[in-house]
Order: structure tokens, then sequence, then C-alpha cells
């Protein structure tokens, strides 16, 4: 090998070297550590609550839609929009949830009833006790 | 000319050659002698982006960063520092103002032909220009930390979790977690203020380089001679007939630079609420998303794609795709006739996309 085309070589191998250990720390730094998970339970008095309404909430850091409707009971579901992610609105008239964004709604079980969602909204477990909700 | 300046201008002369850069830069630097006012469009843009280099400093110097702070911080620009309210309505007014000029830049370069080869890499660059233009726009959204700025770009970082695998990694990178806060905030100043600008200062130097090394095109509609003899060669188009840059195209470009601040003083002066709707004065809220909520203008069209077509990975798709024929249209159209009139079908696919946007605009308004 020539002494230019061996030098030439070297330098390939250490720019890509250089460039791949600078690259990785740089994802690394640019890349949000994952989220912990966490179960922590999110605890609501039911006369905050009345019926007909609902109300938002921050469970382990996510929104949750608190719903109680007159057939139903208390209804918890995330508030996300599986459409691209804004918070969606309990309609009490129509009994139906509505992301004012792109306007997909969705049934009181988070199903989608029209738009362009393409999943339902995930369930959150909710258990009343007492004259508590809790949520997560 | 006095004594002093002629002092100055021969202690330059001397060390920079200033009457030959002058010259060559100015007068000996033909332009073709069909110039029209299409042409100073560029020049626009130029000025447009300065005026915003020049209003974001001023804006740097009051503005917070910080979830806590920047609504207030831009509350205080507007009602308290002095004359706070008119540099944030001319950075405001300016940069819808320049995205427009960019795009009419655009859409006149596509009717007179112009982005043919020799010239496939100015249009490149000038579309690639358009892009960084709209991320300067869509950055800086969210930095007023307003209510309409939270949900807009809570929407628009969720777009790529509609490509399986990388999305929800590409679109948790955007935010710095898994919603919008104010680690999203930090990381879109640091965009729109360190990254975006020596990117598009870069592509505006290549685009301008581009623009000269080539030679301006001559004709606005019909075949030129570059188009007529087979491409195996570089050779500029120097346009010998034609005017001295100066002052034909210069004055002309003077022009639209003052009828650029004219038309944005009139938008500050007599409709100064025109950009910043009911949600736009209202502090974030991660509670709750607004009732109406609509991107700028210039999002309007991608936003009622988004809305009509049901299937989000397809709608997404879609649109990366028509960007992506807009950046390589050069490689796609190689027809030799660059007169749009003698070419029903490319008349009429303009007349269509043209009509689609206004229709999408219109109906994503409402």
């Amino acid at each position: 090998m020539r002494r230019r085309t061996f030098l030439q070589s070297l330098l390939a191998v250490f720019g890509t070297v250089s460039a791949a250990s600078f690259a990785y720390p740089l994802l690394r730094f640019l890349a949000p550590p994952a989220d912990a998970d966490r179960d922590k339970k999110f605890t609501l008095a039911k006369k905050d609550i009345p019926i007909g309404t609902s109300r938002v909430v921050l469970v382990n850091d996510k929104p949750v839609i608190v719903i109680y409707e007159k057939g139903k009971g208390y209804i918890a579901l995330s508030s996300v929009c599986t459409h691209l992610g804004c918070l969606v609105g309990y309609e009490a008239a129509k009994n139906i949830l509505v992301c004012p964004c792109h306007g997909g709604t969705y049934d009181l079980e988070g199903n989608v009833l029209s738009g362009p969602p393409p999943r339902p909204l995930s369930k959150v477990p909710l258990k009343v006790e007492n004259e508590q909700l809790v949520i997560g | 000319m006095n004594g002093v300046t002629k002092r100055i201008r021969n202690w330059l002369e001397v060390r920079v050659g200033l009457d030959e850069l002058l010259r060559s830069n100015l007068t000996d630097y033909r332009v073709p002698s069909n110039i029209n006012l299409f042409h100073t469009l560029g020049a626009v843009a130029v000025v447009g982006y300065l005026i915003q280099v020049i209003t974001g400093i001023c804006l740097l110097i009051y503005y917070i960063p910080h979830a806590d702070h920047a609504f207030r911080s831009v509350q205080e620009i507007m009602t308290r520092v002095p004359y706070g309210w008119l540099f944030r309505q001319m950075h405001v007014v300016g940069s819808n103002l320049l995205i427009a000029a960019v795009f009419v830049h655009m859409v006149t370069i596509f009717l007179m032909g112009n982005y043919k080869r020799p010239r496939e890499l100015t249009w490149i660059s000038g579309g690639l220009l358009m892009v960084i233009t709209l991320c300067f726009g869509f950055s800086g959204y969210l930095l007023p930390w307003t209510q309409l700025s939270y949900w807009a770009t809570t929407v628009a970082t969720s777009i790529p979790t509609a490509f399986p695998v990388v999305g929800d990694f590409v679109s948790r990178l955007l935010r710095g977690g898994s919603s919008v806060t104010g680690i999203t905030l930090t990381r879109f100043f640091a965009v729109h203020v360190s990254l975006l600008p020596p990117l598009f200062v870069f592509l505006m130097v290549v685009h301008i380089a581009l623009i000269r090394r080539i030679g301006l095109s001559a004709t606005p509609f019909g075949r030129s001679d570059e188009e007529k003899r087979p491409l195996t060669e570089f050779r500029k188009k120097l346009h010998p007939d034609g005017y001295p840059y100066y002052p034909y195209l210069l004055q002309k470009q003077a022009l639209m630079g003052i009828l650029y601040f004219v038309v944005m003083f009139l938008v500050i002066s007599f409709a100064p609420t025109f950009f910043f709707p009911e949600e736009a004065t209202v502090p974030a809220d991660a509670f709750k998303t607004p009732e109406s909520i609509r991107p700028e203008w210039y999002f309007l069209a991608p936003y009622q794609m988004l809305k009509i077509i049901p299937n989000k990975f397809l709608g997404i798709s879609l649109q990366i795709i028509l960007l992506a024929v807009f950046i390589f249209w050069p490689f796609l159209d190689t027809h030799k006739e660059k007169n749009i009139f003698k070419r029903p079908v490319l008349r009429g696919v303009f007349i269509v996309v043209m009509i689609a946007m206004v229709i999408l605009m219109w109906w994503g308004r409402r």
C-alpha cells in the first residue's frame, strides 16, 4: 500500500470513528429519559363532579377525563386524543367525547365514533371508595 | 466627494480593490433586458429575513424562555417595554409576510419555468429555504407559550407518531418528553435562535451563489438557448445585451423592499390583531384544548387535509410525498418547453393545485 493511500484510509477510519463516537452521546443527550413506571393513584371527591359533568385530572403525569354520566356512573378515560394528542372534551348533550382539533368523536367507552382517530381512548381504572373516587 | 470620503475610498481601494469589486458586482454584472418585478421577490425575501433577524435580536433582550415566565415576558414586551409592541408586531407580521413572499417567489419561478436545467439546484435550495422558513414559523409559534401555541405544537409534535417503530421516539425527541412541557419550550427556543439561522444563512448563500454562478434566466416564457443546446458543459449565462444590475434591477429590488415595509406597517397600523386570535392572548393550559384551534394560514391546507383524510399514516405520508414532489419537481418535469401557456396539462395541474389549496385553507379556517 502506498503511503498516501494508507494515510487516506487512516483518515477515513479515524474520521468515521470520531463522528460516530460524537453522534451517539449527542443522540443520548437530545433523547429524553424514559418515563419511570409509576402507579400513583389520584383521589377525587365525588362531589367535585356533579352528574352530567366531567373533569380533567393528571394521573401519573397523564391527563385523564373523569365523567359522571347518569346511566353509566363514573368513567375514567385517557383524555389524549389518539389522533394528534389534543385533549377531548365531554359533550353532555350528545353523551360523546369530542376532540376540538380535528373533530374526532368517541363514545363513553372510548370507542371511535367518527373522524380520524386511529384507536380508542384507553380506559383508566377507577374505584369508588365511600365519597372518594380513586383513579389510576 | 469630500476629502475624508475620498481618503476612506482610497484606503479600501488599495487593500480590497473596491472599484473592481463594485464594478464586477453592480455595473458589469448584466441582467436580462426583459427582467420584471417578479425577479425582485427573492431580494424581498432577503429583506424580510433581515427584518426578522433584527427584530428577533431585540425580542431576545426581554424574552424569557421558561414555561413559568415566557407568557408574562411577552406580555411585558407588548405593554411595558418602550416600543416593545412595535418590534414584536414587526416580528410576527414579518414572519407571515416573509412566508407569503417566499411562496409567491416560488410560484412565479414555477410559472416562468426557471427551475429547469441548469437551475435544478437553485430550485432545490430555494425549496429547502422555504421549508426552513416554515420551521422558523413553527418553532417560533410555541415561544409566547399561549393556548394556541401550546396546542398547535402538541398537534404538530404528534405527527411523527403516525410512523411505526421510530415515530414515538421522534415525537419524544421533539418534545423532550411524552408531552409538551417547559422542556419543549427550551428545545424550540434553541432551534429557533441557534440552529435554524445558520442553516438558513448557509442555504441562502448557496442559493445566491448559484444564481450568480449560473446567471439569471433570460426568458420568462419560451425556450432559451440554454434549453436548446445539449447540456454537456458548464456555460455561464452572461447577458451581454442586457442591462447592468445597478441601477436597473437593484432599484426595482429596493422599491419592492420598501413596498414590503409599507404592507407590514399597514397591517400593524390598521389590523394589529390580524395575526393574534383570542387564543393567542391566553396563557397555555395543559388541561384544556381550546374549542377553536387553528394553525397559522400557511399550515391551514395541511391541517385540513389531516382532518379529512381518515387514516393518520396516509394523511401524513401524503403530505410528505407532496413536499418531496415540490422540492424535486425539476427532476420530474423534464419537458423542454418552459412556456406554461404551451403546456395545457401542466397549466391545468397548477390551477387545480392552487384552487385545492385555497379551498383547503378556506375550509380549515371555518
